[in-house]
């Protein structure tokens, strides 16, 4: 992990965005080990973000401090929002936070006074005076926390009980074990994540605005990563990541024109050949040669 | 397809139509632009809800069907020097093939696998799209100028556009020929079966595969139409699509999934609640919010009522 | 069971770890840049001496998914190609090499890092939107290499640079050098031709970052020379495309100037709409980044006033113009549709002249024949780098008032570079 260190700035930089997009997915994956879907991390990610941009400017608080900010902020919000919306199943719930999403941006975009408005703010200075090593360990220190947390989640005995019953809601309801409050708790501690690595996004680069903190990407590239890389798992979403990530990249230096349809192209090819992402077929590979 | 209990229907419709009658009183714009936007918000979004209620699949690439649509239209009139409107037919046939091709090759393959894989896979579709479009045509918008569009008509002191209502009237073909398919012609009642049993159907002999690639046809065939009317008044650009799914798929969700009709209802209800912000000074800039709080409240009431699981 | 998930973490970390290291001997120095370059060696056969000397390296970052920056590095390469067919410069050919920002703050921050650490270039050229700029702020002044950008007008960009970068020139004016070089326009246009009325302007402008930042920063402006109003509309660009409420808000308050500020989505609906309600009013003016394809033919575009740089009617005043037009139509076979393509073109000229001047590309050197700048550029002007409201070296500061006459973008002021006069008032709808 210490390998981008000798890899040179770009490499740094590059692995940062990775681990950006990773904690992002494998804390929308560790909703969905609950059963629920969450359109809302680029929500999630925006008030993380804005937190920490106007406490970090208005309140002079230290940079680090202000992603904790961020990453209070988001979770506070997930609790109100959890404890009324996550009784919603599938697709309700799921549009209701993409809605949110929509509706956290319309807010900052209209309170010019506190947010900066449409133009956003601007902060004096980048987290580390922009040291790219020093944001790149901050970055893997959220990614190991996160991952760690997703292990954590996985070894808890709701977990178990959810993962049997993951198909059959009669067994989850006479159960007695109380699903609705575990994910409320996993949605709080899910988005207090997304807050954080936002308010590290907004740090990173010194500036926070509408359009682009709450860009529907932060939503829709992790969940991709985790759908290739596999859903249920830590390791999927990290494959995922890291895949998608620097292919994305890689791509980009290769072929300037039209690199995004070979995006899209793999996203959809993936999708149709390995329909239990990149980390179930490598699973399913071990098991027949065992 | 469930219809709504009658009694419920005279709830949602009553006070809607004593709300019209009021805001008609005091902004008559609002009503009359708001209808239209209704209108063209209902018939973009039947053909996703068409997909999402009997396939069973949030296509993504819903508004980029309706871009290819578009842009086919806008070739067309640029090589014939014709109207754009011509190529609603050839539009709508492009499409439906295309429908049935990527259908064989793309979606037939996900069809019971989990939604979010079929979620992805259809976002991977609109990248595609959307990517073509740009090597293909440049991120530079089209639109096309016709004298009819700026048509407009005068009752009293009242100036309005009478263009707009061409969406309106595309929105209700759109749910009175859907509605006429699937509950009187063979196919259509074969395609509601399995919509919502597909393994009874399958039981029963209908070919599952063959009527989910008809209704995929089918709603992207009228993508394609709606997108040659979009052209009309509206420009076109490779990422126009985005914006398009992202309205419908919430419509879609606030009408309750594949409910046809609620799609009507809905549109007019975000339609006028939209124009009567807009048409005021100091909150225009709110005017989003109303959209995505009314989507909100809806599916939480839904929730209350009928505790949807 | 544990285990077995141990396993599965440790198998996750080493791939991360692989993957990376896995790509880092491409970044090792030597290995030849995944990058397209161009115009590396075009000169071998004329001036094998300059071939042979290592070349001097621009790095662009330009969003390359959108016109205005496939354009905007069309024209580059063409400079660069012009360049480096006269020899280039120091007896050395210049190398373009361009990384795609995808629009998005990150990736032109780390297209930066690249270009700085893998290709390293001599200078950073390019640029287009604001919000991208602002993300890069804090990589340019890590670098503080001499930096000279095409794009960004949101003055927010200006306040992340800093006033200490004295290394940063840019190009495009701010939007609030746009909103007084206006005032500037008008108060001449109105002197000699007494006739047209600007004192009560009403604005439509769109929600985002652009709209509102641009009628923000002439509204503090324009108070003291004309009444204005404004209303902000959601752009087609994002979804939106209904004008009509807006359109009516403008019709009552009879303006003298009705003004919008959007994206090119818009320009089609906004006088369709303005048809549709019947509002004409003396002057109907759109300010978008460009225009949709040939909006010009439509019959509704007659006599419709826009806010811009360049138009390739600057031909017929501007010889540096006419053979920019001439040389980009030879190589690529269009006309340029956006203004920023010019901009690009002047971008990589202002480097080249500098650096020739400069006689070295060491930096202070540089930046000392930065400041001397006097370049005629194709968009008409004479670009010379003065201090604006916090940087020191600001570009362009003059926009240009244009109108569509007979299906041609024509420039009305400023009158050295005039390639028309003004029709007005506007004509009524009827009959269009």
């Amino acid at each position: 992990m210490a390998f981008p260190l000798y890899a040179g700035v770009y490499l740094q930089h590059t692995a940062t965005i990775i681990l950006t997009y990773l904690c992002l997915a494998l804390s929308w994956d560790m909703l969905v080990r609950t059963g629920q879907i969450s359109f809302g991390v680029a929500g999630f990610f925006g008030i993380g973000a804005y937190s920490a941009a106007l406490t970090a400017l208005n309140l002079k608080l230290d940079p680090l401090l202000s992603i904790a900010v961020g990453g209070l902020a988001a979770m506070a919000a997930a609790l109100v929002l959890g404890l009324t919306t996550l009784q919603l199943r599938g697709m309700y719930f799921a549009i209701t936070t993409l809605a949110l999403t929509e509706i956290f941006r319309v807010i900052v975009r209209n309170l010019p006074g506190l947010t900066g408005g449409p133009e956003g703010t601007v902060l004096p200075s980048a987290i580390f005076d922009g040291d790219p090593t020093k944001t790149y360990w901050l970055l893997l220190a959220i990614a190991l926390v996160t991952i760690a947390i997703s292990e954590a989640f996985q070894r808890t005995r709701v977990y178990f009980a959810i993962t049997s019953i993951r198909h059959d809601e009669m067994v989850a309801r006479s159960s007695g074990l109380d699903i609705f409050k575990y994910a409320v708790f996993v949605f709080a501690v899910t988005s207090a994540i997304q807050g954080i690595v936002g308010a590290s996004f907004a740090q990173q680069y010194a500036f926070v605005s509408p359009e682009g903190t709450f860009d529907i990407d932060f939503t829709l590239l992790p969940i991709a990563m985790c759908l290739l890389g596999g859903m249920h798992s830590t390791l999927g979403p990290i494959i995922g990541a890291l895949v998608l990530g620097s292919v994305a990249e890689y791509l980009k230096l290769q072929l300037p024109y039209g690199h995004l349809l070979v995006y899209g192209a793999v996203i959809t090819l993936v999708i149709l050949l390995m329909p239990q992402g990149v980390a179930g077929k490598m699973k399913e590979q071990f098991v027949r040669e065992q | 397809m469930s219809a709504l209990p009658r009694s419920r229907r005279y709830q949602i419709a009553v006070p809607l139509a004593l709300f019209i009658v009021v805001l008609a009183w005091w902004h008559p714009y609002a009503v009359i632009e708001g209808v239209q936007r209704a209108g063209l918000y209902a018939a973009i979004a039947l053909p996703m809800a068409l997909i999402l209620g009997i396939v069973g699949i949030v296509n993504l690439a819903h508004g980029d069907f309706l871009m290819l649509g578009a842009y086919l239209a806008y070739w067309f009139a640029v090589h014939t020097q014709g109207d754009p409107l011509v190529a609603i037919l050839p539009a709508a046939l492009g499409l439906f093939l295309l429908g049935a091709v990527v259908y064989r090759a793309t979606i037939k393959h996900v069809i019971g696998s989990s939604e979010l894989s079929q979620l992805l896979l259809t976002f991977g579709l609109a990248i595609v799209l959307q990517q073509t479009a740009t090597l293909l045509w440049t991120s530079q918008p089209v639109s096309i100028n016709t004298e009819y569009t700026s048509t407009s008509a005068t009752i009293g002191s009242l100036t309005f556009g009478t263009y707009g209502f061409v969406y309106v009237a595309a929105a209700v073909i759109e749910f009175a020929g859907l509605t006429f398919f699937l509950q009187r012609t063979r196919l259509g009642q074969a395609a509601s079966a399995s919509g919502q049993n597909p393994v009874g159907a399958r039981i029963v002999g209908i070919n599952v595969d063959r009527v989910y690639l008809i209704v995929f046809s089918i709603s992207l065939a009228l993508a394609g139409a709606v997108g040659v009317l979009f052209l009309t008044r509206h420009a076109v650009f490779p990422l126009v699509g985005g914006g398009l799914t992202f309205k419908s798929f919430c419509l879609a969700a606030m009408a309750g999934l594949g409910n046809l009709r609620g799609i009507l209802w809905c549109s007019l209800i975000l339609g006028l609640a939209e124009s009567l912000v807009s048409t005021s000074k100091e909150y225009a800039g709110w005017a989003d919010l109303i959209f995505f709080v009314a989507i909100v409240a809806v599916i939480l009431v839904q929730s209350h009522r009928r505790q949807v699981t | 069971m544990t285990g077995k998930r141990m396993r599965a973490v440790c198998v996750g970390c080493i791939l991360l770890a692989a993957l990376i290291s896995a790509c880092a001997p491409a970044a090792a120095p030597g290995t030849p840049p995944a990058t397209p370059t161009v115009g590396t060696t075009p000169a071998a056969a004329a001036q094998p001496a300059a071939a042979v000397k290592k070349p001097i390296k621009l790095g662009a970052v330009i969003p390359l998914g959108d016109i205005t920056g496939a354009q905007s590095a069309k024209a580059m390469k063409l400079a660069v190609k012009e360049i480096n067919a006269k020899g280039g410069v120091l007896g050395r050919p210049l190398e373009l090499i361009v990384v795609d920002d995808e629009m998005k703050p990150d990736k032109g921050a780390a297209a930066l890092d690249k270009l700085a650490t893998v290709d390293k270039v001599d200078v950073f050229i390019g640029g287009m939107a604001s919000g991208v700029l602002l993300g890069q702020a804090p990589t340019l002044k890590k670098y503080a290499k001499v930096t000279v950008w095409t794009g960004a007008a949101s003055s927010k960009c200006e306040e992340a640079i800093g006033a200490d970068a004295d290394w940063f020139f840019h190009i495009h004016p701010w939007d609030y050098n746009q909103g007084a070089s206006y005032e500037e326009g008008w108060t001449a246009i109105t002197k000699r031709y007494p006739q047209i009325k600007v004192e009560n302007q009403f604005w439509a402008y769109e929600e985002g970052a652009f709209g509102a930042g641009t009628f923000k920063a002439s509204q503090d402006l324009y108070n003291q020379w004309a009444k204005i109003q404004g209303q902000s509309f959601k752009s087609a660009a994002v979804g939106g495309g209904d004008y009509r409420a807006v359109l009516r808000q403008a019709k009552e308050a009879k303006p003298d100037v009705f003004i919008w500020v959007g994206y090119e989505p818009d320009a089609m609906g906004f006088v369709q709409q303005a048809k549709e309600i019947g509002f004409a009013p003396p002057i109907f003016l759109g300010s978008p980044p460009g225009w949709p394809v040939a909006f010009g033919k439509s019959p509704l575009s007659e006599a419709v006033w826009l806010y811009g740089m360049w138009a390739p009617a600057i031909k017929e005043v501007s010889d540096v113009s006419k053979g920019f037009l001439d040389a980009y139509v030879k190589e690529y076979g269009e006309e340029p549709a956006t203004y920023f393509s010019p901009l690009g073109y002047a971008n990589v000229y202002i480097v080249a002249e500098a650096i020739r001047r400069a006689g070295t590309i060491d930096k202070p050197a540089l930046i000392t024949a930065l400041e001397k700048t006097e370049y005629k550029s194709p968009t008409g002007d004479v670009v010379t780098f003065t201090p604006s409201k916090i940087i020191k070296h600001q570009g362009i500061k003059k926009q240009k008032i244009l109108q569509y006459q007979h299906g041609q973008q024509q420039v009305i002021w400023p009158f050295e570079v005039a390639t028309a006069k003004p029709a007005y008032p506007f004509p009524s709808w009827e009959g269009r």
